[in-house]
């Protein structure tokens, strides 16, 4: 069943026409261009096409994109202002929580979305851990990731973020 | 300066999936339900009749079409057991594992080729399994190959030193039996290309996840019987590998694919696939008896390591020869007077064996570190000291080991008693006591390990030469090309810094090129990166250094000795004002070299052309034939709790001590180091590709092969120590593998230690919680 | 999450379909009511060609493993944007909880953290953040795996679910809605709306364990959930739960009658938790054998009485 879609794509109106079988995985790959959200298992399990749906970190893999319609959706390319890198993009960068890429821009969503829900309280390596259990990454043992995050929030406690 | 992180965590990353070409088909390939079965018939009627399909490729076309996987491995003039088959990316008339392919189907779209894929309709007649190593060794067991005689591979007989003296001296012997579970790398993302046959010109060019491309290129042309010199291979972002993406045998179908359609032809596998037809690795057991003194002095191993390798690889011959590093790496770091150890691989009706984080030389020293503790527990010495007492010394390198590894440098006891003093030893030597008595079970781990690096073996495609080019172009800029590819262990960063320090450039200007084909090497395989690559462009770095200085004293009319390269900048020692770009320093030498300018010798030379291409070759394996070239150090303690109750494994602490020679980039080891260990943690605790009775791997997903997650990831404490090794260019050793061996090994111990009370051998990995608790139950007399 | 749990895993087995890394999406027709009458004639008009679902957590691992597969054209009905379904409610002494309740909200809501802390214990150490964001308690329910980690918290709660159809509204017993792996009492045309849970007292406490190879994101090896109240240091009622451990998950009927009337001391909580050992017969799959699902299984109870001990004090 073919229907257009309209929905907030990277906070911009967006229609596209969809399949009502096509997740919304495949959905902001094909149609929508974005190739930061990587497609590994394809069953929920490894987290590398996290993107935002409606503020909160999902597999994009398990999301239909008929049940977006409307909704607003969050891919790391949206997290990018005039070309510059995002202050939680900044901190992946500087603290290397980035090795081969692939984890990254899923790993980079759910952390984002964590960094705007903790507000001024400074989160412990305890609950990111537990934020972050559900993106698997295979490169870094998480150690680089960890201090990424926290150098990012420090970012945003500062006043650098958006 | 992190130029590719910075493209790629802006979301500009091209991995294989992101390849997109005008009118592009899309490849699924169709498994295998059986393990070991004849085919009797494909029907793929129902199949082309799906609107959008555009071909099938079965075993038929592929025999037709191809030619078998080239040998890239043959030991047999050594007069050992070294069998090879007849294999085809595709078989035509018996499938030899749980989801081989038995055929492709290409069609418009990928959601069409997977529907597709359902519809293709095979007929089989089951086969009885050799499922397992016992079974397939056994007399009159069903044979995965027809014209073998039987199912073994491949058996190795190694004499190092002088075995027979070493037991000759002993006080004493301990057998020491040790068992590694099957596991995969499965990086998190899976393989994936896209192949492009021109017709007009009977070219042949690829994109993908390859890890390897200038082996890669050699065996689909050979595969394909296209001259090599007519295909290229480029390897575009890769996510992961740890070994798993070196070799190529699906990506001879996508080729063939792309001939037959006339179509550029992209494949993306499942992560499903890439488990159960990827590369599986470990799966070993050891049975061995260690000899010794009294007093702790280490003198000789007899040993045999049985390999359960799976079906003949599909680069063939590289499984077995993983067996040659497994043997000889016991030796580790200690000194031996003489060592006998058999290696024996037995194929089985399981996905194939190939490389990954380790590849064979990590099994030698995970055994060798477990018998050793062993050893010590029987003479009721630490761990720590009867390693103090066998260690090679820091005054006695270049060392030549008995199985002939040339071992380069390092100071093995400093590495140790860091790693002590940070892991506050006798501290929570002290709290195991005191807990014991409240019913709770803390354990210390303690293992050193030598990771050998740098791999060149003659006879076989691990051949070792390598060729690197680095250029500057008119505008200032520079180009290094190596085969080196960026798997995520920082190749590009750590390329462009040693050639911006020998330069004297911001590394702004330095631009590693995307790995092709073109450059001779081996890639990133074996922590060749910081061996072979890195010292190759290091070298010719500094032979451009060498002209841009002949160059530019020319220029500046100044003895070449008093140029200064710096920030980008070239002037003379004593007049740093009158200072050119190397922009404007390259515009001089491409289109206004002289004959005012340059001195006529030099035109004459064309050493004005700032272009080097070299080659590097280790200096110590053509006289020693030590298969490696450097050896950095490293020394793990882990402290964990088990809970006795559930089997439960805690880590409590963790440290990790390094010496990987000269550190190019601290950042990129750390990441090495870290993501190595919790890889290690994985295997030690929860990684296991596990076969039912039918031959069916039911691990395949990451849902039940279970790798660590970021709860399960231990904080880890390193430290480095820098110890040059005199062999490579830059000083620097391979270390990619290392944290991978002591930490599955260390984790081992510590829970063995843990459990001492119950007097249990933790000799076979996993120690999932289950099976901790079987020993435990075991241990205390309990049965359900 | 998907469970690929034995029982399923053998029945792909049999039929030696292809092996395929990742299967295709059926062909879809996509419905998405806004009113339960929507929703009711919409599963009855389409029969067995309609499948219902709310987070697609479960559906979409099911299709692409080919464990499901379909014939037809699918009818998919979404009850994730009906707004009473979308509700946690408290009236009286009972907390009703809408099937397309994300488990994220249901273990953010206050009213579960105070009416039903048990669950949010066990929502917490359920699949990830991502899964936990779109996956619903109705789902958990509807799919009947053994290894479904909400439903032992319910059944120690005596929770019961509302299921609709043309003809009405049904309270169906947690405990008499399982009928095996997989299989429950609903059919074609019903669907479940709400959860009721009877909401905690204040002699009362409740505790959720779970076992599996890994700590986080892991299918449970044995699930436990206990729940007792307890008047003049005895125990008046038991419950006691366990995932798991047999085709559904369970109560442990004579581990429960043991321990009522009886003081929490720590012989009478370890003769309990041996005798819900007892009386399971687990299987052994590619997560467990069946004498480790034993044996931690009565750990696991005797730990979280313990636990349940500990905070009636």
């Amino acid at each position: 069943m073919k229907m257009p879609l309209t929905f907030m794509l990277n906070n911009q109106q967006t229609t596209l026409e969809v399949d009502a079988r096509q997740t919304l995985l495949e959905v902001l790959r094909n149609q929508g261009g974005m190739t930061s959200v990587h497609r590994s298992c394809e069953e929920g399990e490894c987290g590398a096409c996290t993107v935002l749906l409606n503020d909160e970190p999902v597999n994009a893999c398990l999301v239909l994109a008929a049940s977006v319609q409307g909704a607003s959706v969050l891919t790391s390319e949206g997290l990018v202002k005039n070309g510059k890198p995002h202050p939680l993009m900044k901190a992946f960068t500087d603290e290397l929580g980035i090795q081969c890429g692939f984890c990254t821009p899923g790993m980079l969503m759910n952390a984002y979305a964590l960094i705007n829900r903790a507000g001024d309280n400074l989160l412990t390596d305890q609950v990111i851990r537990k934020t972050l259990e559900g993106n698997l990454c295979r490169c870094t043992g998480y150690v680089n990731i960890i201090k990424s995050v926290h150098t990012a929030q420090k970012a945003k406690l500062a006043g650098e973020w958006w | 300066m992190k130029k590719r992180e910075e493209r790629l965590i802006l979301g500009k990353g091209q991995y294989a999936d992101d390849l997109a070409f005008f009118n592009m088909a899309h490849l699924v390939f169709v498994g295998s339900p059986h393990a070991h079965a004849r085919i009797v018939s494909i029907d793929t009627k129902k199949a082309l009749a799906l609107p959008g399909v555009i071909t099938v490729i079965t075993g038929k076309e592929v025999a037709a079409h191809t030619r078998p996987l080239p040998v890239q491995a043959n030991f047999t003039s050594k007069g050992w057991t070294w069998r090879l088959a007849d294999v085809y990316a595709i078989p035509a008339d018996k499938v030899r594992w749980h989801g081989e392919p038995v055929a492709a189907v290409v069609a418009e779209d990928e959601e069409t080729a997977r529907r597709a894929a359902d519809l293709v309709e095979v007929a089989y007649e089951a086969l009885p399994l050799a499922g397992d190593l016992r079974t397939a060794l056994s007399p009159g067991a069903p044979k995965v190959y027809d014209d073998w005689e039987d199912n073994k591979q491949v058996h190795l007989v190694f004499d190092f030193g002088d075995p027979e003296k070493a037991f000759a001296m002993a006080d004493q012997v301990l057998q020491v039996t040790n068992r590694e579970g099957r596991v995969t790398g499965v990086p998190i993302e899976p393989r994936g290309c896209v192949g492009l046959y021109d017709t007009k010109n009977d070219t042949l060019e690829m994109w993908g996840s390859f890890q390897t491309p200038f082996l890669s290129r050699h065996n689909i042309a050979a595969t394909l019987g296209v001259p090599e010199a007519k295909v290229k291979i480029n390897a575009v972002d890769i996510g992961g590998a740890f070994g798993l993406k070196i070799h190529a045998w699906k990506e001879n179908v996508v080729a063939l694919a792309s001939k037959l359609s006339g179509r550029p032809v992209k494949w993306m596998e499942p992560h499903r696939d890439f488990m159960a037809t990827g590369p599986h690795q470990r799966d070993v057991f050891w049975d061995g008896t260690i000899a010794f003194k009294n007093d702790g002095t280490l003198l000789g191993l007899k040993a045999t390591v049985f390999h359960d390798l799976g079906v003949e690889s599909t680069n063939k011959g590289i499984a077995a020869l993983s067996i040659f590093p497994a043997c000889s790496s016991p030796t580790n770091m200690y000194k031996w007077v003489g060592m006998h150890v058999e290696g024996i691989g037995t194929v089985t009706n399981k996905s194939f064996y190939c490389a990954y984080r380790g590849y064979g030389k990590d099994k030698g020293i995970k055994f060798i570190e477990a018998a050793i503790n062993q050893v010590a527990k029987k003479l009721h010495m630490t761990p720590e000291a009867i390693r103090m007492k066998n260690f090679i010394q820091p005054d006695e390198f270049p060392y030549h080991q008995i199985n002939n590894y040339v071992l380069d440098s390092g100071d093995y006891p400093a590495v140790l008693n860091k790693a002590m003093e940070m892991a506050d030893l006798d501290f929570f030597r002290k709290r195991k006591k005191e807990l014991a008595g409240q019913g709770r079970y803390l354990g210390i781990g303690l293992v050193t390990a030598i990771e050998p690096a740098g791999v060149a073996v003659p006879n076989c495609q691990m051949g070792g030469i390598t060729e690197a080019r680095v250029l500057i172009t008119p505008d200032g800029s520079v180009e290094v090309h190596s085969d080196r590819t960026e798997i995520g262990q920082g190749a590009e960063i750590s390329h462009a810094t040693i050639v911006a320090d020998i330069l004297g450039m911001d590394m702004a200007h330095i631009h590693v090129k995307r790995v092709t084909s073109d450059f001779i090497g081996q890639g990133p395989l074996s922590s060749r990166g910081a061996v072979y690559p890195a010292s190759a462009v290091a070298k010719a770095a500094k032979l451009l250094r060498k002209k841009v200085v002949q160059c530019a004293g020319s220029l500046m009319k100044i003895p070449a000795d008093q140029v200064v390269l710096e920030k980008g900048y070239i002037y003379p020692v004593n007049a740093p004002e009158k200072k050119i770009s190397y922009a404007q320093f390259a515009d001089k030498m491409f289109f206004f070299p002289g004959p005012r300018g340059l001195d006529p010798e030099i035109l004459k030379a064309h050493d004005h052309l700032l272009d080097v291409t070299t080659t590097w070759y280790s200096p110590t394996t053509p006289e020693s034939g030590s298969s490696y070239t450097s050896f950095c150090v490293s020394a793990d303690i882990a402290v964990v709790e088990v809970d006795i109750d559930t089997g439960v494994t805690q880590i409590v602490k963790y440290v990790h001590v390094h010496d990987a020679g000269t550190i190019i980039n601290a950042q990129v080891v750390d990441g090495q180091i870290q993501g190595g260990i919790v890889q290690g943690i994985g295997e030690a605790l929860y990684e296991g590709l596990n076969y039912d009775e039918n031959g069916q791997l039911m691990n395949t997903s990451f849902s039940n092969y279970l790798i660590p997650t970021s709860v399960e990831a231990p904080d880890i404490e390193i430290a480095h120590l820098e110890t040059p090794s005199p062999f490579s260019e830059t000083g620097s050793k391979g270390m990619g593998e290392a944290p991978i061996i002591g930490s599955k090994a260390v984790i081992l111990d510590a829970i063995e230690d843990a459990l001492s009370d119950f007097g249990i051998r933790v000799n076979d990995a996993p120690a999932t919680p289950e099976k901790v608790r079987k020993w435990i139950r075991q241990a205390s007399g309990q049965n359900q | 999450m998907p469970d690929n749990s034995a029982g399923n895993s053998a029945i792909e087995n049999s039929v030696m379909r292809n092996f395929i890394g990742s299967r295709a999406m059926p062909d879809l027709v996509y419905h998405s009511p806004k009113e339960i009458s929507d929703l009711l004639s919409m599963v009855d008009a389409h029969g067995t060609s309609a499948r219902v679902v709310a987070g697609c957590t479960d559906f979409i691992p099911s299709v692409r493993t080919g464990r499901w597969s379909f014939d037809q054209e699918l009818n998919l009905i979404d009850i994730s944007k009906l707004p009473v379904l979308n509700q946690i409610e408290k009236t009286d002494d009972v907390l009703k909880i809408g099937a397309s309740v994300s488990l994220t909200r249901i273990l953010e809501s206050p009213e579960v953290k105070v009416h039903c802390p048990v669950l949010a214990q066990a929502v917490e150490q359920m699949a990830s953040l991502q899964v936990r964001n779109t996956a619903t308690m109705g789902g958990n329910i509807c799919m009947a795996s053994p290894a479904a980690d909400t439903v032992p918290p319910l059944l120690v709660s005596d929770a019961w679910v509302i299921i609709q159809d043309a003809q009405g509204e049904h309270k169906v017993l947690l405990t008499d809605f399982f009928t095996g792996p997989g299989r429950s009492v609903l059919t074609s045309g019903q669907v479940l709306t709400h959860i009721c849970i009877p909401v905690k007292k204040a002699n009362e406490a409740a505790w959720f364990q779970k076992i599996g190879t890994r700590t986080a994101v892991i299918i449970s090896v044995v699930s436990a959930a206990v729940r007792v109240t307890i008047s003049n240091g005895v125990c008046d009622t038991a419950r006691i739960a366990l995932g798991s451990v047999a085709p559904t998950p369970v109560r442990v009927a004579e581990a429960e009658q043991f321990l009522e009337g009886k003081p929490l001391d720590d012989q009478v909580i370890a003769e309990c938790a041996r005798m819900a050992a007892q009386a399971i017969s687990p299987i052994s799959d590619l997560r467990s054998s069946k004498e480790y699902r034993k044996d931690v299984a009565r750990t696991l109870v005797k730990r979280s009485i313990l636990a349940c001990r500990e905070a009636l004090k």
